[in-house]
Formats: C-alpha cells, sequence, structure tokens
C-alpha cells in the first residue's frame, strides 16, 4: 500500500518545481531547494505549499531544544 | 488510455471517476478539498475509488500547482474543479469563483495545450443561461447569467472556445441542468430538505415554490460526461445537459411525501439574489452528437438520494 510509482514521477515541488524526494518511511515528499516536506497522508500526497513542513523549522526546533 | 480529472472528490466528479476505471482506464484524480463543505463528505465519495489501482488521488490546487507535470502523458481531461453554489458567489467569496473557475480553468487549458491533450470536457452549467424569455433553453440562446457564478461559468466556457479555436484543442463544454442523487453538495435543495425531513426539522423553502428546474439524475450526467471524453467523433462545442423534465419545486415537495411517506410543511423564504425563475434544456444537440438520452425519472432518482441520505445518517458519519 504505498504510494504508486507512476504518481512519483509526475510529481514536482509546487513552490519551484523542482524533483521531489520521498522520504525513507514513504510518508512524505521533499524539495531540497525550498526545504519543505509535503506529506503523504493515506497515500494521498497533499501538494500544497501552506500544508508542507518546513524542514529549517524543525532544524532549528531541534537546535534549540 | 490515461485520463485526469478535476474537482474528483466531489459529487459529480467521484461519480466519473467510477464510471471511468469501471471502464478500464487510468485517472489522476485532482481535488484540493476545498472547505465550502466538509472534507468527510468528499473522503466518503471516493471510498470505491481509492481502492482502485488504477486511481491516483493528489491533493492540490489547480490554481497553484504544475499542471503540465501532471497531464504529461494524459489523453482526456475531465475538469469538473470549480466553486460551486449560486447563493455564495456575491460580494467577498467572488475572490474564489474567479480564482477556481476563470484562472483555474485557465490553467487547466494551458497546461491541456502545452501537453497535447486529445480532449478537454469542461462541465459548465445552466446558470450561463439566466433569465431567458424562451423555453427550452437552447445552446445558441444569448447568455445573461443572473449570478456571479454564472458569469464564471460562463468565462470558462469561452476560454475552452478560445482553446479551440486558436490552438485546436478539442474542449466540450456541458451545460448541466440542477445534478441531484446520491452524493448531492449538502448546499442543494433536495439534500437540504431531505435531511431535514429525516431529522425531523422544518426544511425552508425558497420563493414561492413556482419555480421550475430541469433536475437531472447524476448517472445521466456520467454518462453524458463519460461520452464527451470518449467518443472520437464527438463535435466540440457546447450542450445542454437535462433531465428530460421540468417541474416545480411545489411538485417536487409532493414527491417527496410520497417517497418519505410522511407530510412536509416547509417554511418559505424570500427568493434568493441570484437564483433563476425556471430553467428547461433543449437537448436535441446532445442527443445528435454524444447519443445523449436521460434515462432515470425524477420519482426513481429522488428515492435514490433519499435512500443514499438515510444510510449516511445511520452511518452517523455526518453528524446525524
Ligand atoms: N451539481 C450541479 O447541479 C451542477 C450544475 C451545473 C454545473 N455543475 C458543475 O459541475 C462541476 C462539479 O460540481 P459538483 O456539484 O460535483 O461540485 P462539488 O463541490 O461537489 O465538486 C467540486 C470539487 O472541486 C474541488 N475544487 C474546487 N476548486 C478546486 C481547485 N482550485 N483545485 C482543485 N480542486 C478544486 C472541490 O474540492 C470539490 O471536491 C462544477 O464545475 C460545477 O460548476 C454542477
Ligand atoms: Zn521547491
Amino acid at each position: 500500500m504505498a504510494i504508486k510509482k507512476d504518481l512519483l514521477d509526475i510529481l514536482v515541488c509546487p513552490k519551484c518545481k523542482g524533483v521531489l524526494e520521498l522520504t525513507d518511511s514513504a510518508d512524505g515528499l521533499i524539495c531540497h531547494a525550498c526545504m519543505l516536506n509535503y506529506p503523504i497522508i493515506d497515500e494521498i500526497p497533499v501538494m500544497l505549499a501552506d500544508e508542507a513542513v518546513s524542514l529549517k523549522k524543525d532544524a532549528d526546533k531541534s537546535d534549540s531544544e | 488510455m490515461k485520463t485526469a480529472i478535476t474537482g474528483t472528490a466531489g459529487f459529480i466528479g467521484s461519480h466519473l471517476a467510477e464510471k471511468v476505471l469501471s471502464e478500464g482506464h487510468e485517472v489522476i484524480g485532482i481535488d484540493c478539498f476545498t472547505d465550502y463543505y466538509p472534507k468527510d463528505y468528499k473522503l466518503n465519495n471516493l471510498t470505491n475509488v481509492l481502492k482502485n489501482k488504477n486511481f491516483s488521488l493528489l491533493q492540490t490546487d489547480i490554481v497553484n500547482c504544475d499542471l503540465t507535470s501532471v497531464f504529461k502523458k494524459v489523453d482526456i481531461i475531465w475538469h469538473l474543479a470549480a466553486q460551486a453554489g449560486v447563493r455564495a458567489s456575491w460580494g467577498d467569496q467572488f475572490r474564489l469563483y474567479s480564482d477556481y473557475n476563470i484562472l483555474g480553468t485557465q490553467r487547466v487549458l494551458e497546461a491541456a495545450r502545452v501537453c497535447g491533450v486529445s480532449r478537454l470536457v469542461y462541465a459548465s452549467s445552466s446558470s450561463v443561461y439566466g433569465d431567458v424569455n424562451e423555453f427550452p433553453m437552447r445552446e445558441t440562446t444569448y447568455p445573461k447569467p443572473v449570478s456571479p457564478y454564472g458569469v464564471s461559468k460562463l468565462a470558462g466556457e469561452h476560454l475552452c472556445m478560445l482553446y479551440a479555436t486558436n490552438y485546436n484543442l478539442p474542449t466540450i463544454s456541458l451545460r448541466y441542468f440542477t445534478v441531484y442523487g446520491p452524493r448531492q453538495r449538502p448546499d442543494m435543495a433536495f439534500h437540504k430538505f431531505i435531511r431535514a425531513v429525516l431529522r425531523s426539522e422544518t426544511p425552508v423553502l425558497f420563493g414561492n415554490g413556482d419555480q421550475t428546474r430541469d433536475f437531472t439524475y447524476i448517472d445521466d450526467i456520467v454518462d453524458a460526461t463519460w461520452k464527451a471524453g470518449i467518443l472520437a467523433d464527438a463535435v466540440p462545442g457546447i450542450y445542454n445537459i437535462g433531465g428530460g423534465s421540468r417541474i416545480s419545486m411545489n411538485d417536487v415537495i409532493d414527491l417527496m411525501q410520497d417517497i418519505m411517506d410522511q407530510p412536509i410543511h416547509p417554511v418559505r423564504s424570500d427568493r434568493q439574489k441570484g437564483d433563476v425563475r425556471h430553467t428547461a434544456a433543449d437537448i436535441s444537440a446532445a442527443a445528435a452528437t454524444l447519443g445523449y438520452a436521460p434515462k432515470t425519472v425524477l420519482k426513481d432518482g429522488l428515492s435514490q438520494e433519499v435512500e443514499w441520505l438515510k444510510s449516511i445518517a445511520n452511518g452517523g458519519i455526518y453528524g446525524y
């Protein structure tokens, strides 16, 4: 029950149109240029910049913790 | 074939996806789950198709996403995504109608052109006509919408024609006349009425009930929409898709009383700005070109919708 390969091939970052990388746990798509993680929820990729999780923030957060 | 459906999680889009999948084609469904009505309804609409290996769902917004990457290998696009609803289209809310229905349609068309898509079907509406003097409404009748929603849907139609004439992108606009049946949007009259009766609440009737509509059952809409996409010799253009008969809201209420086997006493409220008096479709063009012939009479279709609303009420999904 993983996300379909076909679908991965056609998806790009909605912000910069750049390539996306599937996370190891297959629950997100990462744009390294924008430092955003687009979540995959119930196998549905959520390709909305508003819903993406900033990787920068995550890094900042863990730094200060 | 590879196909794409925008607005796939909605009332009509989800039924269409089931049809296209059942014919053995691949479907890329696009929907951003707008909050016009709750996402739970839409996820429920998708229960069947999400199990199909030929279906992929993208949660994304046609106004912002890169559609050219999505449509790269697509042959047919059914473009149904829109901000629906006549009454909500006044005032500040118009921004949504303008963004989703006009800009969104232009973006879908542009990407379809770039990708060399072989057919694009656009879900238009009887709302483009407005209050006309002559019935039935013909595709050649001069459109004069009476709601901002109607204006936005008409703009979308014009854009489809522009892409057809300037870029040879075969586009077919279908003017749907009030669609009903299982999964009908919760803001639509039948749904609100039946729900109110099931909850022992008093339904509200806008206007005096003399207004008439050409109600069209979902299966007939899906049949026409499917054919407009798939028939090789379907001529690009504009087609009315109506249900074949016109009936007043008062008569609908009588029919509902019979079907639900209980008296219904609606409260009457003022007619709403943007609502047209009457609609009735001349469907001869769709009959000739698409072989369209509506099959479901109102009594049967309405019974189906009542059954569906009962079933979701029992499931308790929507706060019943
Ligand atoms: N239901 C009717 O009686 C009727 C009549 C005439 C025309 N239409 C047209 O048929 C189409 C479908 O209508 P429906 O009744 O199924 O409505 P619906 O609201 O159930 O479905 C529309 C879907 O489009 C999605 N959507 C909206 N804007 C989007 C965007 N920018 N990006 C991605 N997805 C977006 C919504 O989330 C929704 O799931 C619409 O174009 C509507 O204008 C419907
Ligand atoms: Zn990016």
